[in-house]
């Protein structure tokens, strides 16, 4: 069982967002960079495989300048076996497709049985990278797994849906599966892991280059504002004059 | 007295008798030593003259035994005193059966007027303590131990057997008693080691060694860089106790004073000092005849300690109770697991430098920044420093004016990290390494520091110290407080905050050893003030420490027992001197106190005395 795992480097979720000078992107060197929460419970999903069936490998992939060696090593800290980084420097943001054609270009020869990544990142939330990487190199795919089963050449997910139902699907591998989070506990890296960790291999993959079909134009914090209406009069009065408010100034109802 | 020869074989069987029992008593307690002396690290020896003080304290004078729980206390000092009594008479006795007593006849008389009360107080000892084990039982003392009972039975039978053996009783009747007193000793011995009662060998060796420091745990350094083999020793070193732990396994008198006095178990939690951190591991040390058991230790108790070492504290036969670093540290170096919560606040500590994965602090941007010409290093910590209760932020403001007005310098770090205490708590030792390191660069040319966070203190005092040199002073902001209040530096008026009682942080009074200063400043701000029940070094958690500030979901209501305390206490305002303690209060209080009850006060140290401060310039 060959298994890779997609991870991403996001900012921390209390981490400040300071945007740079020319308004492009944010300015990273003010960041504290995270591993992608719902990324973690992928990681754990597969090593979790990995461990049950006492054989497999466990890649992690992930993609972006050279800080984001930090969750590779994260992930190898806590047993993934090998790990590819696919170098791209992060003022192109791109589109999921071209991000999508970046991972299965450089995955494509390594036939993995399966590719775990997150639902969706906590940075940019496009939530589709996963799905279309498994549609390019011919995969089954799934959505919000919560959770896994894997017999012969079948995975089973567990897809959650709306209003607390979900959904169990049967799939042949191999497939590609964007994991939900709180489907597993994730571990810690143990000392002997992150000792471990240094000796393993990180395949860099230099793309030449890709299509950007979209890109940001200005990048601004939203402006907020709070405006306070003292309103007045007897109780009919108030009660008309805030219908009225909700329904053509603020149109909520 | 009646005056009797012994027959040859009585003489024999006699012999043999105390040949068997104080062989195999012997034997026992060497088992049992052999495995303490596997234990890692030496027994301390500093400070001998302080050490035999407290044994005379703890011991001969019983102080703990009494002070935490009064009555079966003072019963079983009763029991021990007539021991001691004893003693001389026993051996005196022993020394009859072969006809050398070493008494003569009238200092016999004469010593027996001691002996004949203490034996009468020996009785009404045990007898209480019969009581409580087999009436009113309280749940703490556990389930009914059998040896508890043949120990009452066989000390009131020596008892008995000795008032009547100071009777002029017939030659044959004083023979037969004089075989079933001596009979009862030598059973007595036997069970010894083999029960608690061990205790009454062990409790004044264990307090004689007992580590002063607390909390006792035992550095852990890791080298990244070297060899598979250097990590493997280090990881197997971590499962391993140290001699003092395993002389308090063997010393434990199963008591249960921890459990009573324990603020996870009072709060409802799992964990039970006495068996999980102690009892739990008798057995194990037993059967493997080693000391590497502390993985035997139950992980989910480990996780629910505060840390607040009042079971240390309370621990009548000197033991180091409390255990959660040592189970922590193997749950999170060895095995990685952790508990999601405390694995984010570890990413933050790695990755920002505090326990928020903050950058920005607006209060340390309002202070003067540090600098050498400057008198103190004032070290914020994260919880002032990223307002964890932005009430706090005030309480620093305060302390700051008192400086400013008592004509000191001081400054705040730029660079200020985390010192590391929640991950030091929780086990994680390797970011708890790096920040130390960090900091203690930041701190290379400091001389003092002072901090209003006594977790801080500790660490970078004390905890630091374990590691490498510190070269700088670390103080708590309510003894620089308390001093310059006595040197006369600022003059405090007396306020008026209604009844004012203080409740002491467990890492100031207990660890870091400071109980008079925050009254020494308080009572200078008040006429009324009070002690809370349990106060000084005798403490109750407000149930954040030990990490349990980050912890999401808690099963017991351990963060709330202590702000309870201060409700019904009729307090107006509450005192306290630790950031978390004052978080706890505020948080705790409010849904605690009852309809038509006016709102309790919270209050640092700081805050009340800067109130009151009469800002004089002419003292200056
Ligand atoms: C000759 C010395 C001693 C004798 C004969 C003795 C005897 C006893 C006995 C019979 C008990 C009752 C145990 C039970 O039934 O479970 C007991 C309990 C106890 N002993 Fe001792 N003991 C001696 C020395 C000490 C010393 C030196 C200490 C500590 C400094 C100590 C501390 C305790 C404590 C704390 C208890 C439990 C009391 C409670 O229930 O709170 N004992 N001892
Ligand atoms: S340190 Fe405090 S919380 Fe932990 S076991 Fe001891 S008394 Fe209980
Ligand atoms: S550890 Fe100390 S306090 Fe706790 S039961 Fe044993 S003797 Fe009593």
């Amino acid at each position: 069982m060959k298994i890779a795992v997609l991870v991403k480097q996001v900012p921390g979720s209390d981490s400040p967002l300071p945007i740079n000078s020319n308004q492009s992107w944010l300015d990273e060197n003010g960041i504290s960079y995270v591993m992608n929460e719902c990324d973690n419970y992928a990681l754990e999903e597969a090593l979790q495989i990995k461990e049950e069936n006492d054989d497999g490998e466990v890649v992690v992939i992930s993609l972006g300048p050279d800080r984001v060696q930090k969750v590779i090593r994260e992930g190898l800290a806590k047993g993934a076996d090998r790990a590819i980084h696919i170098q791209m420097n992060s003022d192109s943001i791109a589109d999921p497709l071209s991000l999508a054609t970046l991972f299965a270009d450089a995955i494509r020869d390594e036939k993995f049985d399966l590719i775990f990544s997150g639902l969706q990142s906590d940075d940019l939330g496009m939530g589709q990278t996963g799905i279309i990487i498994g549609e390019m190199l011919g995969m089954s795919t799934a959505s919000l797994a919560m959770a896994t089963e894997l017999s012969e050449g079948i995975i089973k997910v567990k897809r959650e849906l709306e209003a607390g139902f979900f959904q169990w699907v049967s799939m042949s591998l191999p497939a590609s599966i964007t994991i939900q989070s709180g489907l597993n506990i994730p571990r810690y890296p143990s000392l002997k892991g992150i000792m471990g960790a240094k000796k393993k291999e990180i395949n860099i993959v230099t793309p030449g280059g890709h299509d950007v079909k979209q890109s940001a134009k200005k990048v601004y914090v939203p402006q907020s504002d709070k405006q306070t209406v003292m309103i007045e009069g007897s109780v009919d009065q108030i009660v008309d004059k805030l219908v009225e408010a909700f329904r053509n100034e603020i149109k909520v109802i | 007295m009646t005056q009797i020869e012994f027959t040859v074989i009585e003489k024999i069987i006699l012999s043999l008798g105390i040949l068997i029992t104080f062989a195999s008593f012997i034997y026992e307690v060497w088992r049992r030593l052999r495995i303490v002396f596997k234990g890692k690290q030496s027994f301390p020896l500093d400070r001998f003259g302080a050490r035999l003080w407290r044994v005379f304290k703890e011991v001969f004078l019983h102080e703990k035994v009494i002070r935490g729980r009064f009555w079966p206390g003072f019963m079983h000092a009763l029991v021990f005193w007539g021991f001691i009594v004893f003693g001389l008479v026993t051996v005196d006795h022993f020394a009859l059966g072969f006809g050398h007593e070493l008494m003569n006849a009238q200092t016999h008389k004469l010593y027996s007027y001691i002996v004949i009360p203490f034996s009468i107080f020996v009785l009404i000892g045990i007898g209480s303590l019969t009581y409580r084990r087999f009436i009113s039982r309280p749940k703490t003392l556990g389930k009914i131990s059998p040896t508890s009972g043949f120990v009452a039975l066989f000390i009131s039978i020596l008892m008995i057997t000795y008032l009547l053996g100071e009777t002029g009783l017939s030659p044959i009747v004083w023979r037969v008693n004089w075989w079933i007193h001596s009979l009862i000793i030598l059973a007595f011995l036997f069970l010894i080691p083999r029960s608690k009662h061990l205790h009454l060998v062990l409790a004044p060796i264990n307090i004689f060694f007992k580590p002063f420091d607390l909390p006792d745990h035992t550095p852990v350094n890791i080298d990244l860089e070297g060899s598979e083999d250097e990590l493997d020793a280090m990881l197997a070193d971590l499962t391993e106790m140290t001699k003092n732990q395993a002389l308090d396994v063997f010393s434990c008198v199963e008591c249960g004073r921890c459990i009573d006095v324990c603020p996870a178990n009072r709060g409802g939690g799992l964990l039970d000092p006495k068996n999980h951190f102690i009892l739990d591991l008798r057995q194990p040390l037993l059967d493997k005849g080693n000391v590497d058991v502390l993985s035997e230790i139950n992980v989910e108790a480990g996780w629910e300690c505060t840390t607040c070492q009042a079971c240390t504290e309370v621990c009548p036969v000197g033991n180091q109770v409390e255990k959660s670093d040592e189970i922590r540290r193997l749950e999170v170096l060895v095995e990685g697991k952790v508990p999601q919560e405390y694995q984010k606040l570890f990413m933050n500590l790695q990755e920002s430098g505090n326990t928020e994965g903050r950058t920005d602090s607006p209060l340390a941007e309002r202070l003067p920044t540090y600098s050498p010409d400057k008198e103190y290093v004032l070290w914020l910590g994260c919880f002032a420093r990223y307002e964890l209760d932005p009430n706090f932020t005030k309480s620093v403001e305060n302390f700051a004016n008192i400086l400013d007005v008592a004509g000191i310098t001081y400054g705040v770090l730029e660079n200020e990290h985390c010192s590391g205490d929640p991950a030091n708590r929780l086990g994680d030792k390797l970011t708890y390494n790096m920040l130390r390191e960090h900091n203690m660069e930041q701190l290379a040319h400091a001389s003092k520091v002072v901090t209003l966070c006594p977790h801080c203190a500790l660490n970078l005092g004390k905890e630091y110290a374990k590691y490498s040199e510190v070269n700088y002073d670390v103080t708590h902001h309510t003894q620089v407080i308390g001093q310059l209040i006595e040197e006369g530096r600022i003059e405090v008026k007396k306020g008026s905050n209604g009844k004012v009682t203080y409740h002491d942080p467990c890492n100031l009074s207990r660890m870091l050893d400071e109980v008079d200063a925050p009254r020494t400043a308080i009572n200078a701000t008040t006429d009324e003030f009070f002690e809370l029940e349990e106060s000084g070094r005798n403490t109750l958690c407000c149930g954040a420490g030990g990490g349990l500030w980050w912890k999401k979901e808690t099963t017991g209501r351990t963060h709330l027992v202590r702000a309870e305390q201060v409700v019904n206490s009729e307090a107006d305002t509450v005192v306290t001197g630790c950031n978390f303690c004052y978080g706890m209060m505020n948080q705790g209080l409010k849904p605690l106190t009852p309809e038509g009850r006016s709102e309790i006060q919270v209050k640092d140290v700081a805050d009340i005395v800067s109130e009151n401060l009469v800002s004089n310039s002419d003292t200056k």
